[in-house]
């Protein structure tokens, strides 16, 4: 049965590879900017591409929403074949993405958008975008997609507080992290808000508090697992979690350009909704 | 005075024979901490016991006691109060079982101080873990045994009681080495048991001056014992009270009332400030009646306790700041640090209090006592950092109302490895859980120079050399940094690690410092190697491996 209305995300949902044309799932891209250049997420500038030149780069880069206008021009372009659309974004508490959608659809008239809050960030909205995928209507997408919304958890492991710091997202004393020593925080996002839960001195040793936190928080109705230049650590990671949800569909993503601004390389994320 | 060819020992004389023990150990413990088993820099012994010793006379030299078993009493609690390092906590036991023995006594005979005496000894036997012959304790059960003997002779008077003490235990400290395989290699005497002797005799030299001095004065005219203000002891300039600053913030705060209490406490009194905000400075005996006065005002903010005696240790208002989130486990931290830049580190991870101490310089139980009541927290975790600090550490669980634990860290990577996994939002016991789980997963590498020639560990050590310790065990001497840490390295099995953190300490070059990185990256290319300014003295660097 075909679907009658479409299913949007935003890059940074950091969509298993697959997914778009399985779920039949847009993507709208965020943009990074490198000094003046700009680059649209996944379109101008893939991940490899973005973490060669960030090693390089003197100056940090920077990262911006998608215009209003870049909506109204997809959601024109869905209307032609979709009686509606639901458009699932990054917590409006970090980026202004969810808002560039809610103006951008008040310009295409007679086209309903729901415009979703997912109050959360990487792959737990394309967990929600195959919620919604999986639905028939659209009233029903919306439902399955709120009511999921409290219950994803994105518990990330970064490398180093230095790029979610200059990015203004999260402080060192929010994280738990003094000044001097190099500690490794590990953070949970969760109602839209970003915690610490714990600070480690070495990834080995954080890899198995994150599957742990993770064991205690089951069960789950989607897992998965992203990363930032660490695909070895996350295939890992995911191999140890199919062995222990047997008949889980665990995917791996990469993070995108511009989630990768502000967790910086090495990162690692482990994901899932909860049931 | 009557009797004063067969006097006892009343409070006076034990007082006069406590301050001549002082007296005697300070212009002795140089002596004392020259015997190092080590060759590290390590707790000198001899200035642990002074400062304990001193800290036992503090508490008495006030007093006017007639009876011995309330000298015996306040040198107990004073010496409990002021202990630093082994040695100094094992002193404040012998005190602690003197004073219960002695207890409802005005004066004893000479059977009674040599029983006061064995007694001394078993309760320092008992308030140590797995005792150890070769020791202090050793030596205090000798001395003991000795008084003893020389009781049940005929015609025994304290002056020969004392003296066989003190020759028990000169022949107890010479018999150390053949006890201590570590003694004998080093070739030197236990260095506790000898503190002891220098006390001993020191009350000896007392008890017989003051002996002679009253039978010259019981000749001539009746009898009037020197008052505590004419025995001539080395004291500290200064004295011993603490320089103790801080702020108050509060609403309306009555500025003239808090100066009349603050000036009930202690001299120097400057409380300056608004309503609002009140800058305090006090030289007090008593900080921590200072500060829980102060609390009752208002927030405290900016605390500062210097101890004037030492000028060393500092209580520094700990970096909530830096920790952020308010604590909803009610759990404060507290650890004992020295060198400005691992001061700074356990700030910045959120300890609550400082106390100023490690290697060279033991803080007193006071000092840690101190910290944790300065603490807004009714739970306490305490970290010693030093293996010569955790006896000491210990002994504040019985003086404080607060439910401390004490974690026994070793070394600043241990320390620092507890508080990196301390969490604000985990039950007090949790924490202490993963607090020592997460110390004892971490290994220490400890690199210093050798004070004198030795052999220690089956190790030819010569002054100077470079000396690498693992978990305070030395292991390795050589000439150079770089070379005795790869050892160290290899010797742990470096490959099953990640992380290297190298603090790097007062005595180190960055030359020597830029060195030893690229030594070790060449000869373990695969660990990461993090360096931190430590700042601490002795050690030019301490490693952590994890």
């Amino acid at each position: 049965m075909k679907r009658s209305f479409a299913v949007v995300a935003d890059s940074t949902a950091d969509l298993p590879d697959a997914w778009g044309d399985r779920y039949d799932i847009q993507v709208i891209p965020l943009k990074v900017m490198f000094g003046e250049e700009s680059f649209r997420d996944g379109v101008d500038m893939n991940n490899e591409q973005f973490f060669a030149r960030l090693a390089t780069a003197t100056k940090l880069p920077t990262t911006s929403a998608p215009s209003p206008g870049d909506f109204a021009e997809l959601y024109t372009r869905l209307a032609k074949d979709h009686d509606g659309c639901i458009s699932i974004h990054i917590a409006r508490s970090l980026s202004a993405t969810a808002e560039a959608a809610r103006v951008g659809a008040q310009s295409v008239e007679g086209f309903q958008v729901e415009v979703v809050d997912s109050e959360t960030v990487s792959m737990p909205m394309a967990f929600l975008c195959r919620a919604a995928a999986e639905c028939s209507t659209l009233v029903e997408a919306v439902a399955a997609v709120r009511k999921r919304i409290p219950n994803s958890r994105v518990l990330a492991l970064l490398d180093t507080l230095r790029y979610v710091e200059m990015g203004g997202r999260v402080s060192r004393a929010q994280a738990m992290i003094g000044t001097m020593l190099d500690l490794k925080p590990l953070l949970l996002m969760i109602d839209g808000e970003i915690k610490s839960i714990d600070r480690v001195r070495t990834r080995s040793r954080a890899i198995p508090r994150m599957v742990e936190f993770f064991e205690n928080d089951s069960p789950i109705d989607y897992v998965g697992v992203v990363h930032a230049q660490a695909a070895d650590e996350a295939e890992q990671i995911a191999n140890d979690l199919r062995r222990r949800l047997p008949g889980v569909e665990v995917p791996v993503g990469q993070i995108g350009c511009v989630l990768g601004t502000h967790v910086g390389p090495k990162a690692l994320g482990l994901v899932y909704i909860k049931k | 005075m009557s009797e004063i060819k067969t006097p006892g020992v009343d409070g006076p004389l034990f007082k006069r024979a406590l301050l001549g023990s002082l007296s005697w150990l300070s212009a002795n413990h140089e002596e004392v901490n020259r015997l190092n088993v080590f060759p590290v820099p390590d707790g000198d012994t001899g200035t642990n016991m002074l400062l304990t010793l001193q800290s036992a006379v503090e508490d008495i030299k006030e007093s006017d006691a007639a009876e011995v078993s309330k000298i015996a009493k306040l040198a107990s609690h004073g010496s409990l109060m002021g202990a630093r390092g082994n040695s100094g906590v094992i002193l404040s036991q012998i005190f602690r079982g003197f004073a219960r023995t002695v207890e409802g006594k005005s004066s004893l005979s000479p059977a009674e101080l040599a029983k006061a005496f064995e007694e001394a000894a078993n309760a320092a036997y008992r308030a140590v873990n797995k005792p150890t012959e070769g020791t202090i304790l050793t030596v205090a059960r000798e001395a003991g045994r000795s008084a003893s003997a020389a009781a049940s002779s005929p015609g025994a008077t304290v002056p020969s009681v004392i003296a066989a003490a003190a020759a028990g235990a000169r022949a107890a400290v010479l018999k150390t080495p053949s006890q201590l395989q570590i003694l004998r290699d080093a070739g030197v005497v236990d260095a506790g048991g000898f503190g002891l002797q220098i006390i001993l005799e020191g009350m000896l030299k007392t008890v017989e001056e003051s002996e002679s001095s009253l039978a010259a004065l019981a000749a001539s005219r009746p009898v009037a014992l020197p008052a505590a203000s004419q025995v001539a002891v080395d004291l500290p300039e200064g004295g011993w009270g603490y320089c103790t600053e801080f702020l108050i913030e509060g609403t309306n705060l009555d500025l003239d009332r808090i100066k009349n209490q603050i000036e009930a406490l202690g001299n120097s009194v400057l409380v300056v400030g608004e309503p609002e905000l009140v800058k305090v400075h006090v030289h007090t005996d008593d900080p921590t009646r200072v500060i829980t006065l102060a609390g009752g005002h208002g927030k405290l903010l900016k605390l500062n306790v210097g101890d004037m005696s030492t000028q060393h240790r500092r209580i520094l208002e700990g970096a909530s700041q830096a920790a952020g989130a308010p604590r909803s486990n009610g759990v404060g931290v507290v650890a004992v640090v020295a060198g400005n830049g691992l001061v700074e580190i356990f700030r910045g991870l959120g300890v609550d209090a400082i106390v100023e101490g490690g290697q060279t310089m033991n803080p007193s139980t006071q000092d840690m006592l101190t910290a944790i009541e300065s603490v807004p927290y009714e739970e306490v975790v305490l970290l010693p950092n030093n293996k010569n600090v955790i006896l000491a550490a210990k002994q504040v669980l019985g003086l404080t109302k607060k439910y401390v634990h004490v974690i026994e860290t070793h070394s600043v990577p241990q320390g620092v490895a507890a508080v990196v996994a301390f969490r604000g939002d985990r039950s007090g016991a949790e924490n202490i859980a993963a607090m020592k789980a997460e110390a004892e997963r971490v290994q220490t590498i400890e690199v210093t120079h050798a004070v004198r020639d030795t052999r220690s560990n089956g190790l030819k050590v010569k002054k100077g050399d470079v000396i690498g310790l693992i978990n305070d065990k030395l292991e390795f001497a050589g000439t150079d940094y770089g070379e005795v840490v790869n050892k160290a390295l290899s010797k742990l099995g470096a490959d099953s690690y990640e992380l290297v953190t190298v603090y790097r300490g007062e005595g180190a070059s960055d030359d020597e410092l830029q060195k030893l990185e690229s030594d070790i990256r060449s000869t373990h290319p695969g660990l990461e190697i993090e360096v931190q300014q430590g700042g601490q003295q002795h050690y030019p660097f301490i490693l952590s491996v994890e």
